[in-house]
């Protein structure tokens, strides 16, 4: 069947070659060209391809030669390209029009050779099943015998092992098995009808074969417990020992292989061995999978074999129900239907493939997708029940063009009609999608139109299988053993990608997205990622018949197990992922599969519920016990009878909480709670990685019980509180300040839930008793303005020390109103500033120990400045400045004020706004930015390199990925852990160079529709690398003026590169969270080891050493007196900081210098390396230098070099206390 | 590491003066005598006297005034220490006017010109209202690394002594009362925030004195045209701002603002104009239009198809 299928293919395609060969003959230069093309492709893809292409070049060409053969048009010449032939108009409307856009349409013509096999690989396989077809069809019969007397004289003779399934067959068992010659051996699945699709992480092409098994060995009653499974177990054996055997001359390897654990489903797969021999096929990396089938006319009858039938009547006592009736085994109905199904599924794939033509691509594209999403195989963790669903894909695409089965006497209305046959493969693919999407498989059963009608009735169907799809060959439901939840991620999976597909901004290219990028990695997938080893499991109420119906063991448990966790997290979730490896090959030797022993299951959060602290259950005075029966059985000790608010009785379940961290958690701790009670599994089994990621956001224990002791007010909420009774006080103040104050806004991180750690308040009496390396109170900014007044004075000067003037009533006014409250004027920053620019602050620490610093904003400044700025716009701005720019001192000097102002009175307070908008928006969006900040803090490079303000709006970048979404869309991460691996794998991948929008104002205002895309195209410049744009700074660069260069930017790349290859390993459970945030300090020259106790951050340092306070805190209730100096609270003061914004301005020109700002204790320096290398002196050269040695290779006697010993010494010399070491490293 | 005995007394016309760190470190310093060129002369001759001025590059980023004075002792008296041309051009002038342009330094040292030197004469001075100062403590100036100075001694020949050669590698001179490293930042720490009497006290004084000169400041000014500005090369410029439509300092007329910012004049003329013309009047003009559609849409094409060529050659294609 494949020959005649593939020679029609090649008749197709004859024609095509032939007239681009007509075509570009008389060009001679191309032509080679095109030949070579031709040559590579042999096959019909390609060779689809190259007829496109050659219909473009020869367009392109006659334009450009003036066609040759073309005399009239040849003498116009003043016409360089002639219009575009109609079959080009045709492609270009038809991929336009059939396709997202043209790119997209070649994207995918380029895709689909990759993932289907090469041609020129293929006929060393048809020689091989040639050769096989004939070595199966002349097989020797074997007599019949006892199963077991058979199966044990086959393990001695060839050493294969018969994989009865469960119930093994017993010494009692009076039915015999045999072998005979199959009666027929034909190639079926998707190899032959050439809709095969390359599987993921380099796993070969499956060519299905069927065995047909002569009906004569089977009995009329063997669809009863197993028997049928053990005959086709010991035919299987038998062919496979026959294959394996050396003296056939086939020269393969076999062994067995289980779908999806199920050892009903056991095949041989042949893999060819590298010889070089002429049915050598190891190079297309196929294998040849072997599979039994029963005759068209089955000898079993299947009506016996309908959802509702029971037929594995196991005589036991554990079942109690048993007594009187069977349940029913669907599933192993359908393993035994499956049996009969392959070559009908075969016929109604070659039908349909012809009716529709591009079914073939539609059908690549949807498993591409789908296997970039683990519904398929791979040798990462992919979705429990999708493994060997091979067919259901290909149903899927059927059933949407041909339509559903009517239901009789039911509204037509409510059922799917036919899609059109002419659709495009983009189109089909979408319909799937949409269909997955739309679709409510829990509810709804699919039927596929038949030619004759169903053999089952549908209701079966539905009672005993969770989802069904039965396809138009009518014996199987497709998704039998599929579980809902995996179901529910699949829709999850399709809803996200057709919100891609459908965002039609121009500027989003979503090819990449949806068939290119492997979505398959577990924490940016899912919210929670919990492992499970199921080695202890022990289920409350272990099924024999489940056992049995779903073939096994191991896999009866991952089913109760799904079904479980879906009902007992219920609206918590909106998908549920249970992950398992994929099954592996096994020699033939074993009989059976392993079941895996560790799963995977992730979470996807509805954040509207997940958090919920009580499940209700039944009321208590429902009329139904067994409900509430029910809910104590599911709950166990859990469950408990309350009274609620409205005077409602009802059982309940409820999730203590001690803090936010831990209210994060539940939904683990329910699905830990339902292992546990359901199957047993100790709480050492189970795993997730929560909890270590909310420990890099907390202090250390010791210092955390210092702030608990002493009982002062932290966290967010506090902070807030103390700014809003801040703002009252100042406002009362009306009469005691010359101009009433019009506005008070936040501009710290402390006040918009964004900062790495909560903030706290420090009174001064607990200051005094905090050790040295834990002096720390942080600064929480804002900024004042005040009413209009033409008071101001029209100078900048002058309005720098009214600005004083200010701070010093407003601080005399809150000293006396409020006692306590200590409030000083900071005149200056630590470096000296041109005096134009703002600089005072006003130091508030509240009586409380909250820590404020205020900024009054002058609008005039701004006018002002520009007024300096353009000094000369009296001058056309078209006109070239030639004695302007960057001369004038004071121009420098405003620019840079400028530059500030903007940065700090205007940008400031409205990212502020909108920051603290998108944390209460998206419930992870906080919690996702204090990781990332936290990450990048302990890379040594937020602050000194990277703003924070950038970093909030890279994270928002993340949730507002999907700008369509809503707020509990799925692709929004709803863990703060999934949030900061999105955050880490889109700075892993992210172009820079091109530049990122982020609609972060019109997505707080929620007026995402509106908003106009404005991708910047902004070059990187050698001082800053990232361009983020957001509608209220088209420029880009208002956050990343500062940093990162390019160096530091590639170095973010690196680093988020290597963690992301860390975070992998979850994967494997080997996971340390820790260790993301530890940072490598091998690579950097110098190394300055700071004195920890001169730092009053160090205790925020991720690998912070307690033993540091803990000698200076001994006495808790003397206060440290620290060379007896004051112990009074020095808001904000943090030399380390101090001394590395020093190092970095003096030697700015000398090294690169790299800290951590959240409790660093060291510094890294990376010379540049320019300075390394001799050069000839200059006077001002800004760095310091040493002559090089006379007589060095002939070097003229005025080169210097960086002196690199000097400057160490420098650094020494002026870190004198809270320097302890220089380690020279490079 | 360059040890003492390879280091050469000069270097590119600098004398080369070691400064031992420690044991194992030296910090160069390199002196010359300090020149100016003759149009400049005039200008700064009474700030750096070229006969006993030493130009020094690479000075210690933590030098202070002092730690140069202790370090030349042994020459001679210092009589002053400039840092990177500070003050250099308006040191006649008031601190709160100093800050006029001062020549940004490129590697042309041998004219260290200070340009344009504003006339700033202000002799009312002396009745104007004190500022009350801040407090300043004796805080270290960390300056960029590589900087320069200029050291002015009292007489002449201590220049020579200095740049006498060879010069013994000294330590740098350390001054208790100039804090370097922790006690720095505490010490600046508490600079920065002053008592609060103080700081009115200094507000209070600066805005009178503000107040006084903007009084002074308006006495003295009467409307003028302004002064016409003449660039480098002697041109005068015919900019907007005098008045009644005229150049800055009389003569022609100019231009107006939305000309020069534009460059456009009135635009409803243009307009009118273009409108009459209709775009699809003849035949031919169809066709064109047409036709450009087409080549429009195949350059596309074919730009998207070199595109996805160019991705297929960064194998951007496989899936996996």
């Amino acid at each position: 069947m494949s020959n005649t299928l593939k020679r029609k293919r090649r008749a197709q395609d004859a024609p095509a070659p032939g007239k681009r060969r007509l075509v570009s003959e008389p060009d001679t230069g191309h032509g080679t060209d095109d030949q070579a093309s031709a040559e590579n492709a042999d096959g019909m893809h390609i060779d689809h391809e190259g007829e496109s292409d050659a219909n473009l070049d020869d367009t392109d060409e006659e334009g450009e030669d003036n066609r040759p053969d073309d005399a009239p048009q040849g003498t116009r010449g003043t016409k360089p390209k002639k219009p575009p032939t109609g079959q080009l108009l045709r492609d270009i409307r038809e991929a336009t029009d059939l396709f997202k856009s043209s790119t997209f349409k070649l994207q995918i013509d380029a895709l689909l050779p990759t993932v289907r096999p090469k041609p020129s690989r293929i006929p060393p396989l048809d020689l091989f099943l040639h050769s096989l077809y004939s070595f199966l069809t002349s097989l020797s019969p074997i007599a019949p015998q006892h199963p077991l007397v058979a199966s044990r004289k086959l393990l001695h003779d060839s050493g294969v092992a018969v994989p009865f399934p469960l119930p093994s067959p017993t010494e009692g068992t009076n039915w015999t098995v045999a072998f005979e010659a199959p009666t027929d051996v034909a190639l079926i699945g998707s190899w032959p009808t050439k809709c095969i699709v390359k599987r993921t992480d380099g796993l070969p092409y499956i060519v299905d074969v069927a065995v047909e098994m002569p009906a004569a060995l089977f009995q009329e009653k063997d669809y009863l417990n197993g028997r049928f499974f053990h005959k086709r177990a010991y035919y299987l054996a038998c062919i496979a020992s026959a294959i394996a055997n050396p003296k056939n001359g086939l020269d393969v390897d076999v062994s067995y292989a289980s779908t999806a654990f199920d050892p009903r489903l056991t095949t041989v797969i042949i893999q060819s061995r590298k010889d070089g021999s002429p049915t050598d096929f190891s190079k297309l990396n196929a294998c040849i999978r072997i599979i039994p089938t029963l005759p068209q006319l089955s000898p079993l009858p299947l009506h016996r074999l309908s959802p509702s039938h029971s037929n594995v009547r196991v005589s036991k006592s554990s079942d109690e129900s048993s007594s009187s009736t069977h349940p029913p085994s669907p599933l192993y109905n359908t393993a035994i239907l499956l049996a009969c199904t392959p070559k009908s599924h075969l016929l109604a794939l070659h039908s349909v493939k012809n009716l529709v033509p591009a079914f073939a691509d539609a059908l690549t594209l949807l498993r591409v997708w789908a296997n970039q999403r683990g519904y398929g195989e791979g040798s990462k963790l992919c979705v429990f029940g999708f493994e060997g669903r091979g067919s259901w894909w290909g149903g899927l695409l059927e059933m949407l063009v041909t339509g559903e089965e009517h239901e009789s006497g039911m509204l037509k209305s409510t059922k799917r009609k036919p899609l059109g046959k002419g659709l495009s493969s983009y189109q089909l693919f979408r319909a799937a999608l949409d269909f997955l999407a739309r679709h409510d498989f829990e509810k709804d059963s699919i039927f596929t139109k038949t030619t004759a009608g169903h053999n089952h009735p549908p209701g079966e169907y539905k009672a005993n299988h969770e989802a069904v799809f039965v396809d138009s060959s009518s014996y199987v439901n497709l998704l039998a053993g599929v579980p809902l939840s995996s179901l529910d991620l699949l829709k999850y999976d399709a809803l996200v990608t057709l919100n891609l597909l459908n965002s039609g901004l121009p500027s989003i290219d979503p090819y990449d997205e949806v068939f290119l990028k492997d979505h398959r990695t577990v924490h940016t997938r899912f919210d929670a990622v919990i492992r499970a080893e199921l080695s202890d499991v022990k289920p409350r109420k272990p099924s024999l018949h489940s056992s049995y119906d779903h073939g096994s063991w191991g896999r009866a448990i991952i089913a109760s197990l799904t079904s479980s966790l879906r009902h007992g997290l219920g609206n918590r979730t909106k998908a549920i992922g249970v992950l398992l490896p994929t099954s592996e090959l096994r020699p033939p030797s074993e009989a059976q599969p392993n079941n895996p022993s560790t799963i995977y299951i992730g979470l996807v959060y509805d954040t509207e519920h997940a958090f919920r602290l009580v499940d209700h259950g039944p009321s208590a005075d429902d009329p139904d016990a067994t409900k509430s029966q029910q809910f104590r059985e599911f709950w166990g000790d859990k469950a408990e009878l309350r009274r609620f608010k409205d005077g409602s009785i009802v059982e309940s379940v409820v999730w203590e909480v001690k803090s936010t961290d831990e209210r994060a958690r539940i939904p683990f701790m329910v699905t830990q709670h339902i292992l546990e009670r359901q199957f047993g599994i100790p709480k050492g089994a189970i795993k997730t990685w929560q909890a270590p990621f909310d420990a890099v956001l907390r202090l250390p224990q010791s210092i955390s019980t210092l702030y608990q002791d002493s009982g002062i007010p932290s966290g967010f909420k506090s902070a807030t509180a103390a700014f809003d009774g801040l703002v009252r006080s100042i406002k009362s103040l009306e009469g005691e300040i010359p101009l009433s104050v019009l506005n008070v806004s936040p501009v710290s991180d402390y006040l918009r839930y964004t900062s790495v750690f909560s903030p706290v308040a420090v009174p001064t009496s607990l200051f005094a008793t905090l050790p040295d390396s834990a002096r720390h109170l942080p600064m929480i900014e804002i900024v004042l303005e005040f009413e209009k007044s033409g008071r101001w004075p029209d100078d900048l000067k002058a309005i720098q020390k009214i600005k004083l003037a200010f701070f010093e009533r407003i601080a005399t006014a809150l000293m006396k109103s409020e006692n306590g409250t200590k409030a000083t004027v900071v005149v200056g920053n630590c470096v000296d500033t041109p005096e134009i620019q703002d600089q005072a602050r006003l130091e508030i620490v509240t009586p409380d120990g909250w820590a404020f610093s205020a900024r009054i904003w002058h609008d005039r400044e701004a006018t002002l400045l520009d007024r300096i700025i353009d000094e000369k716009s009296h001058i056309s701005k078209r006109a070239p400045q030639p004695f302007d720019d960057g001369k004038s001192k004071e121009r420098t000097e405003a620019l840079l004020a400028r530059e500030i102002y903007t940065r700090r009175f205007i940008h400031g307070p409205k990212h502020h706004r909108v920051v603290a908008a998108l944390c209460h928006k998206y419930s992870a969006f906080a919690g996702t930015v204090r990781l990332v900040k936290r990450w990048l803090a302990c890379h040594w490079l937020l602050r000194g390199h990277i703003s924070e303000e950038v970093v909030e709006i890279l994270c928002a970048s993340v949730f507002l990925q999907d700008r369509k979404a809503s707020v509990d869309h799925p692709s929004v991460p709803g863990s703060k852990e999934r949030g900061f691996s999105k955050v880490v794998q889109f700075l892993a991948d992210w172009e820079w160079e091109q530049g990122l929008f982020v609609p972060l104002y019109s997505a707080a205002d929620g007026s995402l529709d509106n908003a106009d895309e404005r991708q910047p195209k902004v070059a990187a410049s050698a001082s800053t690398a990232w361009t983020v744009t957001t509608e209220e700074d088209p420029g880009g660069r208002m956050w990343t003026t500062l940093g990162p260069d390019i160096v530091v930017a590639h170095r973010v790349r690196a680093i988020a590169k290597a963690t992301w290859g860390t975070l992998q390993t979850m994967e494997t459970g080997h996971l340390d969270v820790r260790e993301l945030f530890i940072h490598p300090s091998d690579d950097y020259d110098v190394i300055v080891q700071l004195d920890q106790g001169a730092l009053p951050q160090y205790f925020q340092n991720i690998t912070a050493d307690p033993e540091a306070w803990a000698r200076t805190s001994k006495y808790a209730n003397i206060p440290n007196s620290n060379s007896g100096e004051s112990v009074e609270a020095q808001p904000g003061f943090d030399p380390g900081q101090l001394f590395h914004d020093d190092l970095k301005r003096i030697y700015s020109d000398t090294f690169k210098l790299f800290w951590d700002p959240c409790g660093g204790d060291r510094y890294g320096l990376v010379w540049d390396p320019s300075l390394r290398n001799s050069r000839p002196f200059r006077a001002l050269g800004g760095f310091s230098s040493t002559p090089v040695p006379k007589g060095e290779k002939g070097k003229e006697k005025s080169w210097v070099i960086l002196n690199e010993q000097s400057v160490l010494s420098e650094i020494k010399q002026l870190g004198g206390g809270i320097i302890k070491d220089v380690i020279v490293q490079h | 590491m360059s040890e003492k005995q390879t280091l050469p007394t000069t270097l590119a016309g600098f004398t080369v003066l070691p400064i031992v760190y420690s044991p194992t470190s030296t910090h160069v310093l390199y002196a010359r005598r300090h020149e100016t060129s003759k149009n400049s002369r005039s200008k700064t001759q009474s700030t750096l006297p070229s006969g006993r001025t030493v130009f020094l590059v690479n000075i210690p980023p933590f030098a202070t005034e002092r730690e140069m004075v202790l370090f030349f002792k042994p020459f001679g008296v210092v009589e002053r220490v400039v840092f990177d041309w500070e003050g250099v051009d308006a040191r006649e002038a008031e601190p709160d006017s100093s800050d006029e342009e001062v020549e940004e330094m490129e590697e042309e040292l041998e004219q260290p010109q200070p340009r344009k030197k504003r006339k700033l004469v202000k002799e009312e001075k002396k009745t104007a209202p004190v500022v009350v100062p801040l407090p300043t403590r004796p805080l270290r100036t960390l300056r960029k690394s590589g900087g320069s100075a200029h050291v002015v001694f009292l007489d002449a020949s201590s220049v020579d002594r200095a740049l006498a050669q060879p010069i013994k590698p000294r330590p740098w001179p350390a001054v208790p009362e100039e804090p370097s490293g922790l006690a720095h930042y505490r010490a600046q720490y508490d600079a920065l925030r002053p008592p609060l009497d103080v700081v009115r006290q200094h507000a209070d004084t600066y805005m009178d004195l503000f107040d006084y000169e903007l009084a002074k400041g308006r006495q003295k000014s009467t409307y003028k045209k302004g002064e016409a500005i003449v660039d480098e090369d002697g041109f005068t410029l015919v900019t907007r701002g005098g008045a009644y439509g005229q150049t800055v300092g009389g003569g022609v007329g100019v231009a107006s603002k939305k000309f020069q910012e534009t460059g456009e004049t009135s635009k409803r003329k243009r307009k009118k104009k273009e409108a009459k013309e209709k775009e699809t009047f003849y035949a031919f003009q169809k066709h064109e239009k047409n036709r450009k559609g087409l080549m429009d849409l195949q350059k596309k094409w074919e730009e998207d198809k070199a595109k996805v060529e160019k991705l297929k050659a960064s194998k951007r294609f496989k899936p996996y």
